[in-house]
């Protein structure tokens, strides 16, 4: 472990309580009050359920919540002096919670759950998100059984969407990912997710926690690092995924976790990726997406304003990040007409890729560019609307898995970028 | 040793459970016998037991083991005659050891005079000493309890063409406690064992013997009313004499067996055990702490009655389905070691013979409140024979010695009344009195030297319990108080080495004494206490303010 001295001496006296556990549950936090006490009561339940004779421990790792939330946590403990009520327990539940921090770092709050599932010597562990409205008890069951029972390192979700939901993963993520690393991990950036103790303290022994890792992205970095360290991933169906409503504001900091640290990964992943061509599916538990069709209010006049205004203002910063045959491609989309405008797969690939290599050579401020990408994909989102307007799940499915084929027919040219940089 | 004169000596009691036929055969029949226990009482001595309980010795069929009775006022002829039982009597009381005899109340075997002359003929004088009917149909709301071989509280008798009811095998007819010359009757029977100096009964399935329809059965106001009138019969004509409850039930109807302090003087706490043995596997306190929290308060001068193992399977019939799923899975892999609704193996083996564990438990018997009563055999971790029927395997000869019949008996081995073990593990070889007595740290002499440390302090009989809820979930601890005297018990669950932080504030001041090797430990301050134990360790500290 790089560094044991970030767990206060009281989180590891809690630790010393617990003991050796089957069964880790990870919760990271920050003033989660309004959402938080469903979630833990059916991560219990789901453990009472799916686990009831295994040694189980809920950590909450919280950034210095001032609205009670440590306390829902670890209210649901389950010992003989508080037992519960209307569920039936073996053995003593654990919950125990720790402040990481004022203000919320997913990197330091999954770093603290890997540390507390080392020193417990956790067999399976997941991580729940504390935002997930429609939790539920077999989720606990669905994403730990394949790490428990079946020897795997990773278990990413995978959920039934609205097909307009989640469109950073369905056009960027999901595609890129695939296309380089070539595995077909549908929830690369995961709300919940599945680990081994194994694949856990691998990546806990990394360097650079204090900046690269310990930021933003932690969990995109960790699925990265289960890709390439040749762990055993695979997919769980979870069920339906509630739309959790962002702020456009939000974009940005968004990318900055995901996209950043992805781009942020190519470099240190290059003697990998750079190897891999063409793209495997993962072994999958029921579903790997469903999609629902209902109607969706989505202003896509708005994305495409925000998209020209970005094409325009930031014609500086595209000049430096972007080639000139794609610029002058953006900046003539940029001024088509509602009905006219695509932004076409291969456009927004090329886009992507550039950034990317732009990001290697840090043509400037690297944050720059993540703020930069935003209009673009603003743009490139309101092409999926238009496209999938009137879409089945199937042509949806279509169209995303036509995205991906681009972003693997076009690798080389990332490479060719790449190499160009050196 | 005289026998002590305070009538609550069952509280301070350590009592051994055997079976004559099991423990030593002095004629060479192959068969226990009241003049080889007799023999042995010099190892009950040393044990430091201060009460033996004695399976049924009455005669028998022996198709249930002796508790399917045909006399209830002599004595099995395999086992001697009834001037043997009264030497054996007086021999145990020179020793100060008391003698606890089983009474069957609830039936007989269909063999019993009794019953012969019941099913006689319907007019027969003694036809309403058992409970009879045209159809298999009354009482239906009653639950079988030998789910293995009955499938039916109803058995037909086709001498007097009518169902006769059981709630046992169907060879034992219960008798029908609404019958005022039965119950006359089975006190003359309990009036004659207490007029020869028997100290104690242990009356057997207690909770059955009232029949209603509409009803489980089962501790019925009619029983506690029938039960209340032997005590008060027991009070009036003796003195320092007790009864002992077997009703397994859960702690909320086992209270009512206590009464106001007018019916048993004891009762076995069944849910504790099971438990005990969960907790262990679980490495968690909850299994044990729950269950005694929902222990109720019994009147001054009863006293629960503890034990891990005895002659039956131990019984999951006061569980969860999920715990006795968990135990079948934990301690009865095989199901051949399952019986009923039990498990029918030895505390050794269910322990994997493990030394710490068997040490730990013995521990917990010792120290939580009630009093402990340890199976013949266990003291030296005998093995058990799963090969043999019905509960039978953990029924086999007692192991005195490496030698012939492992010193059990000079008959051939094939005319013992159960083969001995053999095994390699368990067998009387490897497994008897003579090698561990010569052994200075042997289970026997741990034995003996943890019963001799609870019997020196009234505080484990006698003292209340208040349980410590340390962080660490794998340490069960509690305080043990009587009077001035306080006694900490702190036990390891755990396979593994625990550190634990006990808020012992409110002793500041008082130095601990670990009371097995009377070493001082630090004195407590103002910070939690810190423990370490290794795996499955225990310790018993007395406080004393210096």
């Amino acid at each position: 472990m790089e560094d044991e001295s970030f767990l206060t001496d009281d989180f590891l006296r809690q630790l010393i309580n617990v003991g050796e556990v089957d069964i880790l549950v990870g919760l990271p936090t920050h003033n989660n009050a309004k959402t938080i006490g469903p979630i833990v009561n059916t991560i219990r339940s789901g453990i009472l359920r799916g686990f009831p004779r295994e040694r189980a421990v809920i950590i909450n790792a919280d950034g210095g919540s001032r609205d009670g939330t440590p306390g829902l946590v670890t209210g649901i403990s389950i010992d003989d002096m508080r037992p519960a009520s209307s569920l039936y327990a073996l053995r003593t539940l654990h919950s125990i919670s720790t402040n990481y921090g004022n203000g919320p770092k997913s990197g330091v709050a999954l770093r603290t759950i890997l540390a507390a599932a080392e020193l417990l010597r956790a067999k399976a562990c997941i991580v729940m998100s504390p935002e997930s409205a429609n939790v539920q008890p077999e989720w606990i069951s669905s994403l730990l059984w394949p790490i428990y029972r079946d020897g795997f390192d990773l278990v990413s979700p995978t959920y039934r969407r609205h097909k307009f939901d989640g469109l950073l993963m369905t056009n960027l993520l999901y595609p890129m990912i695939r296309a380089l690393y070539g595995v077909r991990i549908r929830e690369a950036y995961m709300p919940e997710f599945g680990f081994s103790n194994r694949l856990g303290s691998q990546f806990l022994s990394q360097n650079g926690w204090s900046d690269g890792i310990g930021g933003t992205g932690a969990e995109l970095r960790f699925t990265l690092a289960a890709i390439t360290g040749g762990y055993r991933v695979c997919q769980s169906f979870l069920g339906e995924k509630k739309h959790i409503e962002r702020h456009a504001s939000d974009l940005v900091p968004t990318l900055r976790q995901t996209v950043g640290a992805l781009f942020s990964a190519l470099e240190s992943d290059f003697p990998v990726w750079s190897k891999v061509s063409g793209s495997q599916p993962l072994p999958t538990t029921g579903s790997d997406q469903e999609l629902l069709l209902d109607p969706m209010r989505v202003n896509r006049k708005r994305l495409r304003e925000m998209f020209s205004t970005g094409v325009a203002e930031l014609e500086s910063v595209f000049q430096v990040i972007l080639s000139p045959s794609t610029l002058a491609e953006l900046q003539r989309i940029a001024r088509l007409g509602e009905d006219d405008f695509q932004y076409s797969a291969e456009l927004w690939v090329r886009t992507v890729y550039e950034f990317a290599a732009s990001y290697q050579k840090s043509v400037i401020s690297r944050d720059h560019i993540i703020q930069a990408l935003a209009p673009l994909f603003r743009g490139r989102v309101c092409t999926f609307l238009i496209e999938n307007r009137t879409g089945s799940a199937n042509d949806v499915e279509h169209n995303i898995e036509g995205l991906c084929l681009e972003f693997e027919r076009l690798k080389p040219y990332l490479l060719q970028l790449w190499k160009s940089r050196e | 040793m005289p026998l002590t004169t305070d009538p609550l000596w069952y509280k301070d009691a350590i009592i051994y459970q055997v079976h004559v036929r099991t423990f030593h055969d002095s004629n060479g029949d192959g068969i226990g016998d009241f003049q080889g226990l007799e023999q042995k009482l010099d190892h009950l001595q040393e044990l430091g037991v201060s009460a033996i309980w004695l399976m049924p010795f009455f005669p028998s069929p022996l198709r249930d083991d002796g508790y399917d009775i045909a006399d209830y006022y002599s004595v099995h002829s395999s086992y001697g005659t009834l001037e043997d039982f009264r030497k054996l009597l007086e021999s145990a009381h020179e020793r100060g050891i008391r003698v606890i005899i089983e009474m069957v109340l609830n039936h007989t075997s269909d063999q019993h005079p009794w019953f012969q002359e019941a099913r006689s003929s319907q007019n027969n004088s003694r036809r309403d000493w058992y409970v009879w009917s045209d159809t298999d149909t009354r009482y239906k709301e009653t639950r079988i309890i030998f789910l293995d071989t009955e499938t039916s509280n109803w058995a037909w008798d086709s001498t007097s063409k009518s169902f006769y009811w059981h709630r046992f095998f169907s060879h034992q007819p219960d008798l029908n406690y609404d019958n005022p010359a039965v119950r006359e009757q089975m006190w003359n029977v309990m009036k004659f064992w207490l007029d020869m100096g028997v100290d104690a009964f242990r009356l057997d399935a207690v909770p059955y013997l009232v029949e209603r329809e509409g009803t489980s059965c089962e501790n019925l106001p009619e029983t506690h009313s029938i039960l209340k009138d032997l005590r008060r019969k027991l009070d009036e004509q003796f003195t320092g004499r007790m009864l002992l409850a077997e009703a397994n039930q859960w702690p909320a109807d086992l209270r009512p067996y206590f009464g106001d302090g007018d019916e048993f003087h004891m009762a076995f706490h069944f849910p504790l055990m099971p438990r005990m043995f969960m907790g262990l596997k679980l490495e968690d306190r909850k299994p044990i702490t729950e269950i005694l929290q929902q222990t109720p308060e019994i009147p001054p001068t009863c006293q629960w009655s503890l034990f891990l193992r005895n002659h039956d399977e131990l019984t999951l019939e006061m569980v969860t389905d999920m715990e006795r799923d968990y135990m079948y899975d934990m301690y009865a892999a095989s199901k051949t070691m399952r019986l009923n609704l039990g498990i029918r193996r030895r505390l050794a083996p269910l322990l994997s013979n493990d030394r710490r564990r068997i040490e730990l438990m013995n521990g917990m018997l010792m120290s939580l409140p009630g009093t402990p009563i340890v199976y013949y055999g266990d003291e030296i971790g005998m093995g058990d024979n799963i090969s043999l029927g019905d509960r039978n395997g953990v029924r086999t000869p007692m192991q005195w010695s490496g030698g012939w019949n492992a010193g059990f008996s000079t008959a051939e081995p094939e005319r013992l009344y159960a083969p001995l073990i053999h095994d390699p593990v368990y067998g009387y070889p490897a497994v008897n009195v003579v090698s561990q007595r010569e052994s200075e740290h042997s289970l026997l002499r741990w034995m003996q030297r943890i019963i001799a440390v609870r019997r020196s302090s009234g505080v484990f009989g006698r003292g209340s319990i208040e349980f410590l809820y340390p962080a660490n979930h794998r340490i069960l601890a509690y305080l043990r108080r009587l009077g001035k005297e306080t006694v900490l018990v702190v036990n390891n669950l755990s396979s593994s080495a625990q550190a634990v932080e006990l808020d012992l504030r409110r002793y500041k001041g008082n130095i601990l004494i670990e009371m097995f090797g009377n070493n001082i430990f630090p004195r407590v301050g103002d910070l939690p206490y810190l423990l370490t134990l290794g795996p499955y360790q225990f310790y018993w500290f007395r406080l004393r303010r210096v």
